[in-house]
């Protein structure tokens, strides 16, 4: 798993790739969340479109993302989640725990 | 505070034989070999002999040689002074005493000895050799950049704590006179600490330090250091005691460096294998008779201890509990919430509330005790034999399916999010009415998400297919099938998940 951080009309958005299967890159991703939330951000994308593949360590990964940024008062949206993430998304149930959208733009948007 | 000996090193004793030695070369005689000092003795005692036999030779003669005999005299009185000649027997002493120690250590080496025994056999052994009244044994981890103590002797409780203490606030290399040695590899003596401010005070009393690199293979792993509550204390010899006897602690602390990784796997392993019992424990080992329905269940952890669960929960006589869950990630950690997840969901189902209600309760429970990114997906079920109904809510988990006698599939889909993430979940249950030649199939993602050699996954498609074929089977031979089949798919040296299918047959 990598990760770029971005801002767009003073939104981060985390791009993730790769396999997200939990270890210690997670861990550091959840950190650099942690400090964009400390740091004041509460408005943050996760834009999906590049990952491969995600187990239920990335799922967890997800969820506490969501519960940091929840929080602290904020709120986290996914991006372009592929079909094989938006079906664990169904299967879990977690499709209505997460606000999803099909692109980043359309995501920045509807926090507007 | 130089790094080497000071040229005072000897004591202030003005025998014989010390006057002799430091008359021929001053700079040389300190470092005058055993036996070039022995060879002057016998070169003075040949004097004497000679001295004697021309003293006998003019008394012989009838001539009284006053300066001849005074001579005599003198060299006899101090040839003979107990000092020179016990100073002699004290260094064939320590020299045999020292021989023999390392005789002693280097067989306690080879021996498979304690690793404490041994530091302190090297330590006992150089107080025989050497006169300290503290010594400490200090180990090099790179992984941390720090130091750490090994071992320690002549400090009073309340000082071996304070050093501990300071170590393990974190003593780096460079620091301390320990510090120093080890970073640069080479001794220390101090013949007074108080005058260097390097002097990590720990111990009451000390005055003298002398510190010298563990060496192994010629990298430096640690320092040997000793104490003293003299100034002064330590000479030239006591540095070369010390630097052979650190050698061999050298030896020895390498071998308990591999003797502690090796005795840490085993305990490791010992306690997964525990872990492996208990876990196995928690699972049917024989299915409860419940006709006319026929139940069977199967789990492959994918490690020596897994995260999936499957079980079946006798409630009344005519009701039973059904139950798979896959926990979050592999191993130890999966393990033990897996285990939270049972007793919690046994303790629950035993109550009869309604399964939502069970379910709900399960997932507050877990919010409360559980790490926010680790969570349960599961099924539960309540089959009612007497009534022919399949009560459930699936919690975020892989749907079972229903197969009916035409082979027609239905995804068992009602409930709620997975357990154990968000705090005050509701969920949704349902009953479905069973039908005679009805299979009920219960699965983790271990089967569906199996990969073969060319990358492409078992699917759902090829489960429900594989069920359609083995349908007339029992329930035992069927789920014995099924995951025969996955683990023929899968690529051998795949990354593995848990696999766990269970099935109910209305037979």
């Amino acid at each position: 798993m990598k990760y770029s951080t971005g801002l767009k009309d003073g939104i981060v958005v985390f791009a993730l790739k790769g396999k997200i299967m939990g270890g210690p890159e997670s861990a550091e991703f959840h950190d650099e969340l942690k400090k964009a939330v400390v740091a004041g951000q509460h408005k943050l994308i996760l834009d999906l479109g590049e990952v491969e593949w995600m187990n239920s360590s990335g799922l967890g990964l997800l969820i506490s993302a969501l519960t940091t940024t929840r929080n602290s008062g904020g709120e986290l949206k996914l991006a372009r989640a592929t079909d094989k993430i938006t079906s664990l998304l169904v299967i879990t149930k977690l499709n209505s725990v997460f606000e999803t959208h099909s692109t980043v733009d359309a995501a920045v948007a509807s926090f507007k | 505070m130089t790094p080497l000996l000071p040229a005072s090193s000897n004591s202030t004793e003005t025998s014989l034989i010390h006057d002799l030695l430091h008359a021929e070369s001053p700079s040389s005689a300190s470092r005058a070999s055993f036996g070039d000092r022995l060879e002057l003795l016998g070169e003075r005692l040949h004097e004497l002999a000679d001295l004697s036999g021309r003293l006998v030779q003019s008394l012989r003669d009838g001539r009284t040689d006053t300066d001849l005999a005074d001579r005599f005299l003198t060299v006899w009185r101090e040839a003979v002074r107990g000092e020179a000649v016990l100073e002699l027997f004290r260094e064939v002493e320590r020299e045999r005493q020292e021989n023999q120690t390392l005789m002693e250590i280097s067989m306690k080496l080879s021996s498979s000895s304690a690793i404490e025994d041994v530091l302190h056999t090297i330590l006992d052994s150089l107080r025989q050799v050497v006169n300290f009244d503290a010594a400490g044994i200090f180990v090099y981890n790179r992984e941390m950049g720090q130091l750490e103590i090994d071992m320690l002797v002549g400090y009073e409780k309340s000082e071996r704590q304070k050093l501990h203490q300071k170590f393990q606030e974190g003593v780096k290399i460079g620091h301390g006179i320990v510090g120093t040695v080890i970073q640069t590899g080479q001794p220390i003596y101090d013949p007074d600490v108080r005058k260097d401010r390097r002097y990590i005070a720990a111990r009451e009393g000390t005055l003298s330090e002398l510190a010298v690199p563990i060496l192994l293979r010629g990298e430096v792993i640690g320092a040997l250091n000793l104490e003293a509550d003299r100034m002064d204390a330590f000479s030239e010899r006591d540095l070369r005691s010390l630097t052979t006897f650190s050698n061999h602690a050298g030896v020895a602390l390498e071998r308990a460096r591999a003797d502690r990784i090796r005795l840490h796997s085993r305990r490791m392993q010992e306690e997964i294998s525990l872990a492996r019992k208990i876990q196995a424990s928690f699972l049917p080992t024989k299915t409860p008779d419940f006709a006319p329905y026929d139940l069977a269940g199967t789990n492959f952890p994918s490690s020596e201890v897994g995260g999936d669960y499957f079980d079946f929960i006798p409630i009344t006589q005519t009701d039973m509990g059904v139950a798979v869950g896959d926990v979050t990630g592999h191993g130890v950690g999966a393990a033990l919430l897996m285990a939270n997840f049972r007793a919690c969901l046994r303790i629950e189902s035993r109550n009869n509330f309604t399964v939502r209600a069970i379910l709900s309760k399960v997932n507050d429970y877990l919010y409360e005790t559980n790490l926010p990114e680790s969570f349960v997906t599961a099924v539960y079920g309540v089959l009612d034999r007497q009534n022919h109904m399949f009560s459930y809510a699936n919690a975020g988990h892989n749907p079972p399916f229903r197969m009916r006698r035409d082979g027609s599939i239905e995804w068992l889909q009602v409930g709620g999010l997975l357990l154990g993430a968000f705090p005050n979940v509701d969920y949704e249950e349902t009953a479905i009415r069973l039908e005679p030649g009805d299979i009920l199939v219960f699965y983790t993602d271990g089967v569906t998400e199996a990969y073969d050699s060319a990358g492409s996954e078992f699917g759902i498609d090829r489960l429900t297919s594989l069920v359609r074929e083995l349908r007339d089977l029992p329930a035992g031979e069927m789920v014995r099938r099924i995951s025969d089949s996955v683990h023929q798919f899968q690529m051998v040296d795949s990354v593995q998940d848990d696999l766990t299918i269970s099935v109910i047959k209305y037979v």
